[in-house]
């Protein structure tokens, strides 16, 4: 990516980008084969002689604002007809037209996007300018609950397509006036706003100043997806890890903001961003600073636990069963060779097709619609599985081991930290078929090398275990302490103000 | 620098010999030994094992248990002919009891010890036993078809709870026959009609690594209280308002070296032994009681003696009594440590008991 900006030429970028002076007739044909191009002409005070044509975007125009803050001062205002032709601008733009904002432009671009956001746009004969008021429309999803982090002990709102929505949400939540909302345009055919948030005097400004210029640099055409916008901020791409945290509920993102950290949000996607993203952030729910602190610490060493499990319980069965087995409890061994005997696949391909199987389920029932996809996942998992221990197709032990890796790596928080794990499981599962416990090392180490090796935005993503003996600590990560003893912002996240509380 | 990362990597595996990566094996197609008897025997050793009543595995719950023997010159050579008599493969991995018949360790253990020392699959956790009186192939065939497995799975157990005679494994018998010069494991007997039950026949001594003697009864129990792990022991005094049954419930010896000059003048032994009381008639209160302890304390000693009788006759200190003494006087200690069995033979002994009678 930074090559390409570097060298600039392989996609040049046309600035203006509709040029030539304004006028209406240019409009026009910048608008030409658009059928939700809309003009209207009106006499002013139904004089003849005065003319004023208004241009919308029908759809992206609220009619009830065109008509009551525009047209019916033009058509009914009897000053508009009887003030001076030179002044009836100056006029207009000072409220004698109801609309809550006006602003005159004179080159083409800024009101072709006008128009493309809600504005309208009025020009007068004889005159190349013209006047700009917001009339958008405020056609949105309202705010709804968080699907994908249910709250049940806390705020139920959730982030929307609406991006002004969305900042407005964070707003209502912290009302100081040292958050700060930036705004950068991303995209040359969706012209997607997305704005930065952050805590003046708490947020790093390196951090700040470092998005901010990736924002500038992403040159795409169009931000139809959150991976339109992670995979060009984040380092490292090639990882299968997350490098930025999201949220869909607004407290979560306040309490990143809070800590330090700084978010983003992108018009039609109904999440937020929070970065920099360390390894800890994964971990974490919305339910964390809600439940009693032994609770919350407890469902968090349940998490790590998890991960743990998810990675390598396969890996290690198959290194076990079919490498080690004199690790393996006798009465365990016992069963396990009691299941293996009448079942014609090795232990590699057994683990293997199931981890496969597993994948496949869970595909097909997240495709399907919700009832459907419940049925294809119980039909899955329970009949199809059940029917092949009984045809001896596969082990039950194997069955067993699959499920409490599968059913483990739900706990993560983040789908992404998730899909991540279900990668290296099988990775790890694959160096475990070729060499017991002595390829799982090996593969555990490579995945420790490959973690330490990550940065977002300056911080290491181990930053929670690896902060090195310089940068000041903050709390454990895999545990969390009374919130009246949680008075420190993490450190590596390089703050400005470490003390949260008295 | 990633690109030449990589074959540096596979280079410096393959020639640290990660070609040798362990070798894959299905578990299904396994038949797990679970006891390994050895003897002597004209050809060299002769080798005896057994998989238990599950060869099959939990399926096969009360199938008959494999035993698989062979006689050969060594015990590799009649290991690897065991994996010939069987059609699943012979895996040792899960050998957890070693039988040694009273001939072998007549003529030395060592050979074994080392054997399950160096095998990757046996290794020392295997609890040991001697076969008194008979050969460990004998003691196998106890158990008919259901094996022995069972009943020395439930020795061990009764041992760990404290009612049923020590057990040692084969790596504690190794260290102490390569610290101590000397070590002592529980023995066993066929007993019962045609042998049908192994059962506990008191302690076999070694001494380099060959048998010096066996105690049994009270120099068992004596043995016992001298390693600080007695087996649950009642004993019956009689006292004026009637029979009281006592039960050992720990013990704990500590030991200590007096030196006259260079030379050793005494070993002291001391015993504090706790017990409880499991049965009377009437409570034993203020002279009964102490009457009662002297009279435990007397017969505890008796055993601890009678031990250590038949322990210096052999020139064995088996509990580590001196190693444990030493450790308070490293310097002095080190100067007899070399002679000590010898010192051992014929340095006076004291000792001292004390019981904690807990209602």
């Amino acid at each position: 990516m930074s090559k390409q900006r570097e060298g600039g030429v392989p996609h040049p970028r046309q600035e203006p980008r509709i040029p030539g002076p304004l006028s209406l007739a240019r409009l026009e044909e910048v608008f030409s084969d658009c059928v939700d191009f809309k003009k209207r002409e009106v006499y002013l005070h139904g004089d003849s002689g005065r003319k004023a044509t208004v241009c919308y975007i029908d759809g992206q125009a609220r009619s009830e604002r065109l008509n009551d803050y525009v047209l019916r001062p033009l058509a009914q205002d009897p000053m508009l007809a009887s003030a001076p032709e030179s002044e009836l601008f100056s006029l207009m733009e000072r409220g004698a037209l109801y609309a809550h904002g006006a602003k005159r432009e004179t080159e083409p671009d800024p009101v072709v996007f006008a128009l493309i956001d809600g504005s309208c746009a009025l020009f007068l004969e004889g005159r190349d300018d013209c006047l700009v008021f917001p009339v958008a429309t405020e056609e949105k999803r309202s705010v709804g609950e968080p699907e994908n982090e249910p709250a049940l002990k806390g705020a139920r709102d959730s982030f929307v397509e609406s991006l002004r929505t969305n900042t407005s949400l964070v707003r209502r939540r912290l009302r100081a006036p040292e958050l700060k909302v930036r705004e950068h345009i991303v995209g040359r055919q969706s012209l997607t706003p997305v704005d930065m948030l952050w805590i003046d005097g708490i947020a790093d400004p390196d951090t700040v100043a470092l998005l901010s210029e990736r924002l500038e640099g992403i040159d795409i055409d169009g931000v139809e997806a959150a991976g339109s916008l992670e995979e060009y901020l984040v380092d490292a791409a090639r990882s299968p890890f997350p490098m930025m945290p999201y949220t869909q509920r607004p407290d979560r993102f306040c309490q990143g903001l809070l800590e330090g950290r700084v978010g983003l949000l992108a018009d039609g996607i109904p999440l937020g961003w929070i970065l920099p993203g360390t390894i800890d952030q994964f971990f974490k729910t919305g339910q964390d600073r809600a439940y009693h602190w032994l609770v919350a610490s407890a469902l968090s060493l349940i998490r790590w636990l998890c991960c743990l499990l998810t990675l390598l319980v396969p890996g290690l069965y198959i290194a076990l069963v079919t490498f080690h087995p004199e690790a393996i409890p006798p009465k365990l061994a016992l069963s396990i060779v009691a299941a293996k005997q009448e079942v014609p696949f090795s232990t590699i391909f057994e683990v293997l097709i199931m981890l496969l199987s597993f994948e496949v389920i869970q595909e097909a029932g997240l495709r399907l619609p919700g009832p459907i996809g419940a049925t294809v996942s119980i039909l899955g998992g329970l009949v199809v599985g059940n029917a092949a221990v009984d045809a001896h197709i596969v082990s039950p032990a194997v069955l067993i081991a699959v499920a409490v890796a599968g059913v483990a790596g739900y706990t993560m928080p983040s789908q992404d930290f998730g899909n991540a794990l279900r990668l290296w499981r099988f990775l790890l599962a694959i160096l475990a078929s070729a060499g017991g416990l002595i390829g799982l090392s090996l593969g555990c180490a490579g995945l420790i090398y490959h973690l330490a090796g990550l940065e977002s935005f300056g911080v290491p993503y181990l930053a929670p275990f690896t902060t090195g003996t310089r940068v000041p600590r903050g709390h454990p990560s895999l545990f969390r302490l009374p919130l009246p003893r949680m008075k420190w912002r993490d450190g590596p996240v390089k703050t400005r103000n470490r003390r949260n509380q008295r | 620098m990633k690109k030449t990362l990589l074959p540096w990597l596979a280079a410096g595996l393959f020639l640290a010999g990660c070609s040798g990566l362990p070798t894959a094996r299905e578990m299904g197609d396994m038949a797990l030994l679970r006891t390994l008897g050895v003897d002597p025997s004209p050809a060299g050793v002769a080798v005896t094992g057994s998989t238990g009543p599950r060869a099959r595995g939990m399926k096969g719950e009360g199938e008959a248990a494999l035993t698989l023997s062979a006689d050969r010159a060594s015990l590799s050579a009649a290991c690897l002919a065991m994996q010939g008599q069987s059609d699943s493969y012979v895996f040792f991995g899960y050998v957890d009891q070693l039988l040694v018949g009273q001939a072998l360790a007549e003529e030395g253990v060592r050979p074994v010890l080392d054997y399950f020392s160096r095998d990757g699959s046996l290794g020392l956790g295997a609890q040991m036993w001697l076969v008194r009186g008979a050969s460990a192939r004998d003691a196998l065939s106890a158990g008919g078809e259901q094996g022995v497995d069972s009943r020395l799975e439930t020795l061990q157990n009764d041992s760990e709870m404290g009612i049923a005679n020590l057990t040692r494994t084969a790596g504690e018998t190794y260290t102490d026959l390569l610290e101590l010069g000397c070590a002592y494991v529980p023995a066993l007997s066929p007993a019962g009609d045609g042998g049908v039950l192994l059962t506990e026949a008191g302690y076999g001594v070694l001494k380099g690594d060959t048998l010096s003697g066996f105690l049994e009864g009270e120099a068992a129990r004596g043995l016992e209280l001298l390693a600080g792990g007695p087996s649950s022991d009642v004993l019956d005094v009689n006292l004026p308002g009637g029979p009281v049954s006592v039960k050992v419930t720990s013990a704990r010896t500590k030991s200590a070296l007096n030196f006259r000059g260079n030379t050793p003048s005494a070993l002291k032994l001391s015993c504090q032994i706790e017990a409880r009381l499991s049965e009377y008639r009437q409570r034993p209160e203020g002279e009964a009681l102490d009457r009662l302890r002297a009279e435990l304390e007397s017969r505890e000693r008796e055993r601890i003696e009678e031990a250590l009788d038949r322990l210096q006759i052999w020139g064995t200190d088996c509990t580590g009594l001196g190693a444990g003494a030493g450790m308070s006087r490293p310097a002095r200690w080190q100067a007899v440590r070399e002679d000590w069995p010898e010192w051992f033979s014929r340095v006076p002994v004291e000792v001292t008991v004390q019981i904690k009678i807990n209602s």
